[in-house]
């Protein structure tokens, strides 16, 4: 009797650990889990004076240059990219106004997005700060990321030939990703 | 991307202190309480595990969280929970796993009153310290936190599949003193362990003035070893795979060697005192051994354009390519093939009680449940203590237990234990003895069974075994 007993628990108290439950939870809730993380990310700088227009020709007005930047068209960025804030902050002592293009290329160098920012003149004793946003996001965003490379391109309205100066860029881009299942 | 989450959350469910078994340390009517204290004092003349079923142990968790406390269902976003989650956590916080599966346990009782036991068991281990910084950047970006080093030495893992034969003895050598000792072979079947990083990662304000920030990489010295993972990589389907695997399961793998031992010691008649070292070895990697480490320093400010007075079939420099090259020249991941060694994570148990209630096993009482040549208690009350050193450290447990010898077919064991994580961890275990039979089962955190989601851990052992004793 005794045994059938302790038998009974033993059975009883197996069942107990077999049976633990899980309750007020939902695992489809991973649907809705998304890393949105916000990234701030230096993008390009320079600091152009007047010889590197003069270098090429004393009348010169146009000077580019150009870099690949294929993290834009990583898979990384065009599946997690939901926006992007360029700001460039041009610090310009030439005596006349100046115009800085960003031109985006694809591999064959067709332009998917540009971005053009009229700077300010200034002066070698207090350069004139012009900053800049440009929010790329929807359709603009999907003409970003199929670029690859930039081109900068940096347009006098008047030969340099004679000016003393500098124009100075920083600029950085904070990136809105959103990575989800 | 769901199955991942699902997984690691669920995984983070159940784990913690996945080594200590506490419940079956001391619960000397299993043969298995042998692999805890060599030195326990062991009444059977002999005991044979049933194959592959003699003791299955699973045991997983996490310090910090539970399944519960992520998936719950509440009108708060899971982003949120989440987010909240990895802001309490901190870099000494972890998730840990242990299986265990034996395939063979036997022991006997010979005429010098030595009793060997020996067998073999396998054994997977794992533990992830909570890398905190890398966790918030990854979750938060860098945007928020300008100025701040995100510490990469915090990334802290070690992993282990084993195999370990072994064979023990134990002696009483007088009223009071039983001790034991076992030796083991390890044969590892896959090991990785990346436990000694450094370096942090910052993006700060331009101290150059060359642009707006400077993202810096200070520091960096990481690195991985791993042993019996290289050569499956190449491998294309899994029976590939689990044949390599199985094959070092017989001495192929990387070996090494390891010792257990303890004692137990019967102040008098109501006090016991017990205490055993588990797992003091070392395995020695010197076969399909993979190292990676990188180190370095780097400062990256963007891509500086120099606008050189170009020709019409020039092309610009390739600053971007240069600016690549330049990050993994920086930082070029070194492979080195080089044996190394790895202590096992060592663990240690100790013990006291006090035994009271109808005595058993007494020659001159017989108001007993057991006959024997000497007296013991049908039930107990007493504390232990346990420790497991892991790569960041010790990490302890001590438990308040209550034993009790209920019939000669029935003994049970209830624990209360605490640890630095968790104050309410309540667990059980019952073993049965019918004829020739042994069965039992342990489990913790009863208190959870009705919702097991909240949890931060759950143990679960069960056996089976054939036990001849002294009678």
């Amino acid at each position: 009797m005794k045994k059938n007993i302790c038998l009974l628990f033993l059975v009883t108290s197996v069942l107990f650990l077999f049976n633990a439950c899980v309750k007020d939870t939902d695992f489809n809730q991973t649907d809705a889990i998304e890393l949105t993380p916000l990234v701030e990310l230096d993008f390009i700088f320079f600091n152009i004076n007047s010889q590197n227009f003069t270098d090429i020709d004393a009348n010169n007005l146009i000077v580019s240059d150009t870099t690949n930047y294929d993290f834009l068209n990583s898979e990384v960025a065009t599946e997690a990219i939901i926006r992007a804030d360029f700001y460039f902050k041009n610090t310009n002592s030439f005596p006349i106004s100046l115009i800085t293009e960003y031109q985006f290329l694809n591999d064959a160098n067709e332009i998917q997005y540009e971005v053009s920012i009229p700077i300010q003149d200034g002066n070698t004793v207090n350069p004139v700060i012009t900053e800049f946003t440009e929010i790329i996001e929807n359709n603009d965003l999907v003409n970003l990321t199929s670029a690859t490379k930039v081109v900068v391109n940096t347009i006098a309205n008047s030969s340099l030939n004679t000016f003393d100066g500098n124009l100075d860029l920083q600029s950085k881009a904070t990136y809105y990703i959103r990575l989800e299942q | 991307m769901k199955y991942l989450f699902s997984c690691v959350f669920f995984f983070c469910g159940f784990l913690l202190f996945s080594q200590n078994k506490e419940v079956l340390y001391g619960l000397d009517e299993t043969p298995q309480s042998l692999m805890l204290n060599p030195g326990t004092r062991i009444v059977n003349k002999f005991h044979f595990g049933i194959p592959l079923m003699s003791h299955f142990h699973f045991n997983g968790g996490s310090s910090g969280v539970s399944a519960y406390d992520i998936f719950q269902t509440s009108s708060i976003d899971i982003n949120t929970r989440i987010r909240n989650k990895i802001f309490e956590l901190d870099d000494r916080d972890f998730f840990t796993a242990t299986q265990q599966l034996e395939v063979l346990n036997f022991g006997w009782k010979n005429r010098k009153e030595f009793y060997f036991s020996g067998g073999i068991y396998q054994e997977f281990d794992m533990v992830l310290y909570f890398p905190k910084d890398l966790a918030v950047l990854a979750w938060e970006g860098n945007a928020n936190d300008i100025g701040k080093a995100f510490d990469l030495g915090e990334i802290n893992t070690r992993g282990d599949l084993l195999v370990v034969y072994h064979l023990g003895a134990t002696k009483r050598w007088n009223k009071k003193l039983t001790i034991g000792a076992r030796a083991k072979i390890y044969s590892s079947l896959l090991s990785f362990s990346s436990t000694d990083n450094s370096g942090t990662f910052e993006t700060r304000i331009s101290e150059s003035g060359n642009n707006i920030y400077e993202h810096i990489a200070t520091n960096i010295n990481l690195s991985l070893n791993t042993s019996g993972i290289a050569p499956l990589i190449d491998l294309e389907d899994s029976s590939q795979i689990t044949n390599k695997i199985s094959n070092r399961a017989f001495f192929g793998g990387n070996l090494g060697l390891g010792i257990d031992f303890g004692a137990t010691y019967e102040i008098n008649e109501k006090w016991t005192a017990s205490a055993s070292f588990i797992d003091l070895g070392t395995i020695f990697h010197t076969k399909d051994v993979q190292s990676y480490s990188t180190k370095g320093d780097y400062t990256f400010e963007g891509i500086e354009l120099l606008f050189p007075p170009l020709g019409s079939d020039e092309s610009a420099p390739p600053y971007y390519g240069d600016l690549i090259d330049e990050i993994e020249d920086t930082f070029p991941i070194d492979t080195t093939y080089n044996t190394y060694s790895q202590m096992r994570p060592l663990k240690t148990y100790a013990s006291l009680k006090y035994n009271f209630g109808k005595t058993v096993g007494a020659n001159d009482v017989c108001n007993c449940l057991d006959t024997g040549e000497d007296q013991r208690y049908n039930q107990s009350i007493g504390v232990q203590m346990f420790n497991v050193f892991r790569p960041k450290g010790p990490q302890f447990a001590t438990t308040l237990f209550y034993y009790r010898k209920i019939s000669d077919y029935l003994t049970l064991k209830t624990t209360y234990t605490v640890d630095s994580y968790s104050y309410t961890n309540f667990g059980l275990g019952l073993v049965t003895n019918i004829k020739m039979v042994n069965f039992y089962v342990v489990a913790n955190n009863l208190q959870w069974y009705g919702n097991i989601a909240k949890a931060k851990s759950v143990s679960l052992q069960l056996g089976l075994n054939i036990i001849i004793d002294e009678n």
